[in-house]
């Protein structure tokens, strides 16, 4: 099982084998998590977001035509953001303020580590979004050209350029 | 490239993302390039801080919450289910029932619908036989109008055919035995009739063709009968007839003989 594709896995779900869904979501929901959590910086609210993610997967199984997994998982995730975030009447730009909250608010957190989120928060959400994605969950640049309805080469250019950006800012603050 | 510089390709380089012979090429360049060197560094130290960054791991809740999730689907869905090898042993009996039952539905079912078949059978066959007698009625009071005497006769010979002729057949029985002209119909007529003495209908018509009659033969057979019946009605055409001079005279000793039986 371990060996299967995740777009293997998946098509299987569509027809009908629910049980291996578990292993999606063992694979894969700590990442979707962790967006979640980097672009709300919030741990109940990307739990909930989280749950709602796999629902869906569950409910719109028999919409899965073969095509990247990791593109249609992160898709999910985002519109559910974002439908989450219009329904609590707060623009894109409140995300930022919220990460930025949080990162004051987190105790835990190493030196390194909050200056990082500080140089993060210096982005635009677009910028900052496309570096959480790329950085922390591993989806290759074909998939991400795919959930950002781009091509993967001006993807590539683009992460090239805001990681420049981020790493001046980094650099300054430390 | 050697002599290009590699800034923009320095982020996949550090990932290793980049085929054999471009992660050369960028070696090659960075050996003599310190601008790159300089980015590198420090696009390695931004990378590395990527690394080191503590990722939140999401509580237990979630996974119990989506396994929940997906077995209420699974059971909403109700196409997989899991079997033990307890269900098993226990699916086993159950399909015996199964079949046991099944087979008990199939023979009830089967003599259902052989005592329906039964019964529509029955009905159909009444139907059948109602629809004959019909035809018969039809076919016999036909015949009986038919100019042919022998015809005729074979029309009147057909109330063998009816247990219990109705009134249009004793009428047209009486009709022949009155008013036909050959003798052989109307004496069939008679023969025909005479097994219906105990009809009110029947004694009539006798008494009134001993009126008319004229051939002999018949009278005498219509004298017999009525007398069998003791038919009291019958005693003053039978004196009419004593009086009448036409009358054979074999019939008056006849009529004297069984007169006294009827006053």
């Amino acid at each position: 099982m371990e060996a299967l594709s995740d777009e293997m896995i998946m098509q299987k779900v569509a027809e009908g084998n629910l049980d291996l869904l578990k292993v999606l979501f063992d694979r894969h929901h700590k990442h979707v998590y962790n967006f979640l959590f980097k672009m709300s910086g919030d741990r109940m609210l990307s739990e909930d977001l989280t749950q709602d993610v796999f629902y869906k997967l569950i409910k719109y199984r028999s919409s899965y035509h073969m095509g990247s997994f990791k593109s249609w998982l992160f898709t999910i995730a985002r519109n559910s953001l974002k439908t989450h975030f219009t329904r609590h009447h707060k623009t894109f730009e409140d995300i930022g303020i919220l990460a930025y909250q949080s990162a004051e608010e987190v105790n835990d957190m190493t030196e390194n580590n909050a200056h990082l989120q500080n140089a993060l928060n210096r982005l635009s959400p677009e910028d900052r979004e496309l570096i959480f994605l790329n950085r922390y969950q591993e989806i290759r640049y074909e998939d991400l050209a795919e959930i950002m309805g781009s091509t993967p080469g001006a993807i590539k250019t683009k992460v090239c350029r805001i990681l420049k950006k981020l790493k001046e800012i980094y650099l300054e603050t430390i | 490239m050697e002599n290009e510089h590699v800034l923009d390709l320095i982020p996949e380089y550090l990932d290793g993302s980049l085929d054999n012979e471009t992660m050369k090429n960028i070696q090659r360049h960075l050996e003599k390039c310190p601008q790159c060197q300089q980015e590198v560094k420090e696009m390695e130290a931004l990378l590395k801080a990527f690394k080191n960054d503590v990722v939140p791991v999401p509580s237990e809740r979630l996974k119990s919450r989506f396994e929940e999730a997906l077995e209420a689907e699974k059971a909403a869905m109700g196409k997989v289910v899991p079997l033990s090898s307890k269900t098993k042993k226990y699916d086993w009996a159950s399909s015996v029932l199964k079949i046991a039952a099944s087979i008990a539905l199939l023979v009830a079912s089967f003599q259902m619908g052989s005592v329906f078949q039964q019964k529509k059978i029955d009905q159909e066959l009444a139907e059948l036989k109602d629809e004959n007698l019909n035809m018969k009625q039809t076919a016999m009071l036909s015949l009986m109008e038919n100019q042919s005497a022998s015809k005729r006769i074979q029309g009147v010979a057909y109330i063998d055919e009816f247990e219990n002729p109705d009134e249009a057949i004793i009428q047209a029985l009486a009709n022949r035995l009155l008013n036909d002209e050959n003798d052989n119909v109307r004496l069939t007529a008679f023969e025909a009739l005479s097994k219906y003495t105990s009809s009110e209908t029947v004694k009539h018509v006798l008494i009134q063709a001993l009126e008319k009659e004229k051939n002999p033969s018949i009278q005498v057979a219509i004298i017999q009968t009525l007398v069998q019946i003791q038919e009291k009605k019958a005693a003053e055409p039978m004196k009419k007839l004593l009086e009448n001079e036409d009358t054979q005279p074999f019939i008056k000793e006849q009529i004297k003989a069984v007169l006294p039986s009827l006053t």
